[in-house]
């Protein structure tokens, strides 16, 4: 009875940490990565679209619309669904409350900028400020929030204890029935008590059993983890950190010169997704073994690309040639680089996402069945080994 | 007996599983420091310390000289030689500002006042208007940029100080401009004396920020990083005024109409081009352009074509040689 209790007490924990990594904390951490995002992508779609003056095109307005759609509805889902934490219900409202602050900037910078009026730069200046000074630091936390609760219940879902655990409570039990049975046969000279011998059989059945469920539960969390979850976490921090790279590199144009901050935040960005040991390299490395590793790789190249393509720009900038370098960074070719690396990225994504739908149902149905068998299998084992000592107990009398 | 296997088996299976088992966090580590990948900082900005006194007529400079080269022969030995050779002029400028040098971005052009002017310089070297690369510099990279010789001549709403006068040379003044005040239509504001109590906009180390704090002490200055952001805040009603050159307010209130300019100029601003010290001949031939534009109505004309609209076209700044 007692290793009933433990083993279902194993079993249960690690069904309901599975179960919420699966069905909570891993989609809400796709909400928060989602969110910020889009937050970051619309930023640096304002910023770019920006460089085009009053030739706006229509195809990046559009892009912009659907970024800060894409963030309401996040931002929707993340309300009803925060919950507990009071970091990530303040951060959520504080969003809220700023992104209609941030969009009103960009339409007065729109505005401006389509009539010609320098001022138009102050208000996109103004409008990149309130959302990296105070929305995204507020969806980093957010996320940051999330991917904690998500590791924790990671922990929970793979910890190793409860299969120890398991494994001891069974031998124990395993020893005392078959320490009963020879105390048995030796005072009854009888070689075998068939219900006693039935309960070793049904323990040890149900000890295999819960044993298989969790490991595999354990590893299917794992693979979750490794080729789903990480996946996921790493690909939306490169969109999250190019994002922010391309907003820098437009505000650097829109300043024409006169900006300080900007170019030092481009190289810091840029250096943590390219040096050996950045998100780039990271991508690479967990796509590797499975179907994305060959986006992996276009990514890689990509990115490659699009660096030559920033240094190129950075040149004509910085020897003030502003309009060619505003040239070169609205041309189609530009954009279409950028194009790329976010559509491989959203792919990627979604990828990963579903090697972690896959793996973590493949988690919760591992211990399926587990929940009722332990208890009803302990009880049966327990009742024949009872039959089958007062059986014995009974000859005596 | 037949139990022992199975037991093996399990034991077997507990190792297997601690050994291959729990997952890491490495990942995550790695994308939350990277995600925190903290945000560049503005330079702290150093106050310009005060301005020493007397070293004369400030806004004297090199006399022209007698007879001014033809487009296209300038003397061999020369800087214009120099330049003529590199095939284009190196001009530093401003791009946001209004009228006297901004990048249009309706038609992707420069284009103001101090533009005009720098085309008819290349004009007297090279003949043409357009052999001549705008390069955009910061305020604060207006000295060093003439100094290290990556610009061959710097024209950005400069005022002639004595100060700056110890580290660049001079033209000539080609625009006069004064401080003022920039507010709303509807402002009670008349003048520098109604500004107690009043929030102030001006640009960190600016003229017109010291003598704000000198001229109207009971103002409460609000300080921006770059010009126009000046405007920004008084848009938003962050502040009641903005004072600033008075060529630059006219740039603003030809993006915002419910704005008026204020009150008399209550600070002198004359803008001269700044050239290299080790270039006197330059210095001479720039003076020598000025002085054509001034007799041969260019000047005027160009006042006129980008603030005509605004005000009436004076008389040009006249120039002061001492040498």
């Amino acid at each position: 009875m007692i290793f009933g209790t433990v083993a279902a007490a194993a079993e249960h924990s690690r069904a309901q940490a599975a179960q919420a990594v699966r069905s909570e904390t891993e989609p809400l951490l796709v909400h928060a990565a989602n969110l910020y995002t889009a937050l970051s992508d619309a930023n640096a779609t304002a910023t770019t679209t920006f460089l085009h003056g009053g030739l706006e095109p229509p195809a990046r307005r559009a892009h912009y619309q659907q970024d800060l759609r894409l963030a309401s509805d996040s931002l929707a889902t993340l309300t009803r669904e925060v919950g507990g934490s009071a970091g990530a219900r303040t951060a959520v409202r504080t969003i809220t409350e700023q992104l209609p602050v941030y969009s009103g900037l960009v339409e007065s910078a729109r505005a401006n900028n389509v009539q010609g009026f320098p001022v138009g730069a102050a208000y996109l200046r103004q409008a990149s400020a309130v959302l990296t000074g105070t929305i995204l630091p507020e969806a980093n936390q957010l996320y940051a929030t999330e991917a904690k609760r998500l590791s924790d219940d990671y922990g929970t879902g793979t910890a190793t204890a409860a299969l120890v655990v398991l494994v001891l409570v069974a031998g124990v039990a395993l020893v005392l029935l078959v320490l009963t049975q020879l105390y048995l046969a030796r005072i009854s000279r009888r070689i075998l008590n068939v219900p006693m011998l039935l309960a070793g059989l049904v323990l040890v059945g149900v000890s295999v059993w819960a044993a298989v469920g969790l490991i595999g539960e354990q590893n299917a969390l794992t693979t979750a983890r490794r080729h789903g979850s990480d996946s996921v976490e790493v690909l939306s921090a490169t969109r999250v950190l190019l994002s922010r790279a391309q907003s820098d590199e437009s505000l650097i144009l829109v300043n024409r010169g006169s900006d300080e901050t900007d170019p030092v935040d481009f190289v810091r960005v840029i250096r943590t997704l390219a040096s050996p040991g950045g998100l780039i390299g990271e991508v690479q490395t967990l796509a590797e073994g499975t179907a994305t590793s060959a986006s992996a790789r276009r990514l890689v190249a990509d990115f490659a690309s699009y660096q030559a393509e920033t240094a190129q720009i950075d040149r004509l900038e910085s020897s003030g040639r502003i309009p060619g370098a505003i040239a070169l960074a609205s041309s189609p070719g530009s954009a279409a680089v950028a194009d790329r690396l976010n559509a491989n990225l959203a792919g990627q994504i979604s990828a990963g996402q579903s090697r972690f739908t896959r793996a973590a149902s493949d988690a919760t149905s591992s211990l399926a069945g587990l929940l009722v068998a332990i208890p009803t299998l302990t009880v049966l084992a327990a009742a024949l080994a009872l039959f089958g000592l007062r059986q014995r107990l009974g000859e005596y009398r | 007996m037949r139990r022992m296997p199975a037991l093996v088996v399990i034991v077997f299976l507990a190792a297997l599983v601690t050994g291959c088992g729990s997952s890491s966090d490495r990942a995550q580590r790695l994308t939350l420091a990277a995600l925190n990948t903290p945000a560049a900082k503005p330079a702290p900005s150093t106050p310009s310390g005060p301005e020493p006194r007397g070293c004369g007529d400030v806004t004297a400079s090199l006399r022209p000289p007698s007879v001014m080269p033809a487009p296209g022969t300038v003397p061999a030995v020369s800087f214009m030689a120099k330049i003529e050779r590199r095939g284009y002029l190196i001009a530093g400028v401003d791009q946001n500002t209004k009228l006297f040098a901004y990048f249009n971005p309706l038609d992707g052009q420069l284009e103001g006042l101090e533009i005009d002017m720098l085309r008819d310089l290349a004009k007297a070297i090279f003949g043409n208007p357009n052999a001549i690369v705008f390069k955009a510099i910061t305020t604060a990279e207006r000295i060093s940029s003439v100094q290290d010789g990556s610009v061959d001549v710097v024209a950005d709403a400069m005022t002639i100080t004595c100060a700056r006068r110890r580290q660049v040379d001079f033209s000539t003044v080609y625009y006069n401009a004064g401080q003022k005040l920039l507010v709303p239509t509807n402002s009670p504001v008349r003048s520098v004396k109604d500004l107690a109590a009043k929030r102030v906009c001006a640009t960190i180390g600016s003229t017109s920020l010291t003598t704000l704090e000198s001229k109207a002490p009971r103002a409460i200055p609000y300080r921006v990083q770059q010009r126009t952001d000046c405007l920004v805040a008084l848009e938003q009603g962050l502040v009641d005024a903005i004072t600033s050159d008075d060529s630059i307010l006219l740039g603003f209130k030809a993006q915002d109409p419910d704005t008026k300019i204020v009150g008399s100029r209550f600070a002198d601003e004359p803008y001269g081009m700044a050239i290299n010290k080790t270039h006197p001949d330059f210095v001479r031939f720039v003076n020598g352009v000025l002085a054509q534009m001034r007799a041969d109505g260019a000047w005027r004309a160009i006042y006129s074509r980008w603030l005509g609209k605004f005000a009436r076209t004076p008389a040009p700044p006249a120039a002061h040689y001492d040498g």
